[in-house]
């Protein structure tokens, strides 16, 4: 089965010299829910721009359904929907109006490109907006117009830049909800985020980008168990001279038992026997793992945490 | 090639100056009228006749051009230069439409208010002077063509554009005076040689002689060259604009 995406050796150099993606590869499966994952400035927005066209393409391809999105752009557009993460309306017209100019660049008739906006407005509780204008509606109802506008002409393929952007945590699970049931009815969406509880919750797989590179791929579990770090934390009710925990080395910080291993839950009853073989006396053991976060921090040496924030801020300014 | 997905751009882009008819329909048939009693029916007493017609009609062709001219220009220039700063520009740039496409579907767009601006002209004319089209077809064949070279310059310079600026100077340094000095208020004939070979040179004065041809049966020189200098233009700007859009020019990164 083709790849819903594929990016091969995909490379982008702007005007003025910056090499925003050296080389990138992705092949997004039929169906799944993907996670593009990096900092400001990594180059997610910039593979969307090619995959859309709406960045020239320095080197390498990108195709979608197997359609070249250079020499078959009709096609291979066609197939996708895309929700850009700066809301961006045309203001002469009402939410309704919009959405059903939308599906009318995506060649519905008249009334196709109605019957679609009514079922984009029921879907997004927008029904009672149909004539309002994008400047009339609260920050949540624009992002929601967003979404709808990149849905209205059924695309197979989602393409969702920073989705959740500015929106409350109510808003968020409903979208949240929403994208995940269509996605379970055979749409395939990528997703570009900066929550990582986003990714973690939504994605199948995840690609974490970082100055023009993809340096991981893989589930947000399988991400964790390879670069971040699990183990046992054992806290016990008097120290053991000599304690030794074979075959492993463990840090004894305030008095607690750090035991870094892959797989703690396996482990946890051979290390809780040798302490009790040793004399030992427990009063609690707890299972510690890394989050995505952790891992997202040592990959890219950047937080995530800064970048929601500074993303926050921007937001914030822009709603003085 | 120009499927639905093509005219809804059409559609849209006729529905917006529709929408903002106090800006982009009125103001040329207000100053058209205020051209026609101040210069016709104030002056055109002084005058007289021009070429046998009376000094009234001769204006009438230079005001309708005028009124095409601008309008078309600017509705391309303005709606492309408004989709680029919002940057609801990206809604039409993912769509499975060409560049060829988007941007004669923006000429499109621009061409119908140049001639729907010229046509209220012609009216307001025949109302306020009793002008009379000698040639309806040569005349529409005239408000299309040059409509459609300045919409495709339009779109030329609403892609260029970084501010509104851009759009305004074009306006106000090349097509006001070029349009003036195009023989809207006179016959080249009653200019000096050397004034009247400058006119020779501007684009407009030939569009603006052809439509005086269609309309009223005179001509200072040759209609047929009028009317293939309007034709090269409209291959020309839409060309350019064309190619401008599928490379994505100022609008792609």
């Amino acid at each position: 089965m083709k790849p819903a995406l594929e990016v091969k050796n995909l490379r982008k150099v702007y005007e003025g010299g910056l090499e925003a993606l050296k080389g990138i590869n992705l092949s997004i499966p039929q169906g799944s829910f993907y996670g593009l994952l990096g900092p400001n400035g990594a180059g997610k927005t910039t593979t969307i721009g090619i995959i859309t066209g709406l960045v020239n393409i320095t080197g390498g391809s990108a195709s979608v359904l197997g359609f070249d999105s250079v020499t078959e752009f009709r096609q291979a557009r066609k197939l996708i929907g895309l929700s850009p993460q700066e809301l961006n309306f045309d203001v002469f017209f009402s939410i309704g109006e919009l959405l059903e100019l939308q599906a009318g660049y995506y060649g519905y008739s008249h009334k196709e490109a109605k019957e679609r906006t009514t079922i984009m407005l029921e879907q997004f509780g927008l029904t009672e907006k149909r004539k309002s204008r994008a400047r009339e509606l609260s920050g949540g109802m624009k992002r929601r117009v967003q979404i709808a506008k990149a849905l209205v002409h059924d695309p197979k393929i989602v393409i969702l830049d920073e989705p959740t952007a500015g929106v409350d945590i109510e808003l968020r699970h409903m979208l949240w909800n929403y994208l995940r049931k269509i996605n379970e009815e055979g749409k395939t969406i990528l997703l570009t985020t900066h929550y990582i509880e986003e990714a973690e919750q939504l994605c199948e797989t995840i690609s974490i980008i970082n100055d023009g590179k993809i340096i991981a791929t893989d589930s947000p579990n399988k991400l964790t168990q390879a670069h971040g770090m699990s183990g046992l934390e054992i806290t016990l009710t008097s120290k053991v001279a000599d304690l030794t925990l074979d075959p492993w080395a463990y840090n004894n910080i305030d008095g607690k038992i750090h035991v870094n291993m892959n797989h703690p839950e396996k482990e946890m009853a051979n290390v809780i026997n040798q302490i009790l073989k040793q004399g030992g006396e427990i009063e609690n053991v707890q299972i510690y793992r890394s989050s995505l976060e952790d891992v997202f921090l040592k990959l890219t040496g950047k937080s995530l945490h800064e970048e929601n924030e500074k993303f926050e801020s921007q937001e914030a300014l822009l709603n003085v | 090639m120009f499927n639905r997905g093509f005219w809804v751009i059409v559609k849209r882009e006729v529905k917006r100056f529709m929408f903002l008819y106090k800006q982009t329909l009125l103001p040329s048939v207000i100053s058209s009228g205020l051209y026609i009693i101040v210069f016709g029916a104030a002056m055109g007493s002084r005058i007289g006749e021009i070429k046998g017609v009376e000094y009234i009609h001769f204006i009438i062709p230079g005001l309708v051009m005028m009124s095409v001219i601008n309008p078309a220009y600017q509705n391309s220039s303005s709606s492309i230069m408004q989709a680029k700063f919002l940057r609801f520009i990206e809604d039409i740039l993912i769509t499975p439409l060409s560049g060829l496409e988007i941007s004669l579907s923006y000429i499109i767009g621009g061409t119908v208010r140049g001639v729907v601006n010229g046509a209220f002209v012609l009216l307001l004319g025949y109302f306020l002077t009793g002008f009379q089209v000698g040639n309806w077809l040569l005349t529409f064949v005239y408000l299309s063509t040059v409509a459609w070279a300045f919409a495709g310059a339009g779109v030329i310079v609403g892609i260029y554009a970084k501010s509104w600026d851009s759009i305004m100077v074009i306006t106000n340094f090349f097509f006001m005076p070029l349009i003036f000095l195009g023989g809207v208020f006179y016959s080249i004939e009653m200019l000096p040689e050397f004034w009247r070979n400058f006119s020779m040179v501007n684009p407009l004065y030939w569009m603006i002689n052809g439509l005086r041809y269609a309309t009223l049966g005179i001509a200072d020189t040759s209609h047929e060259l009028s009317l293939g200098i309007s034709i090269i233009f409209a291959i020309f700007f839409s060309t350019l604009a064309s190619f401008m859009f599928s490379k994505g020019y100022r609008i792609k990164t």
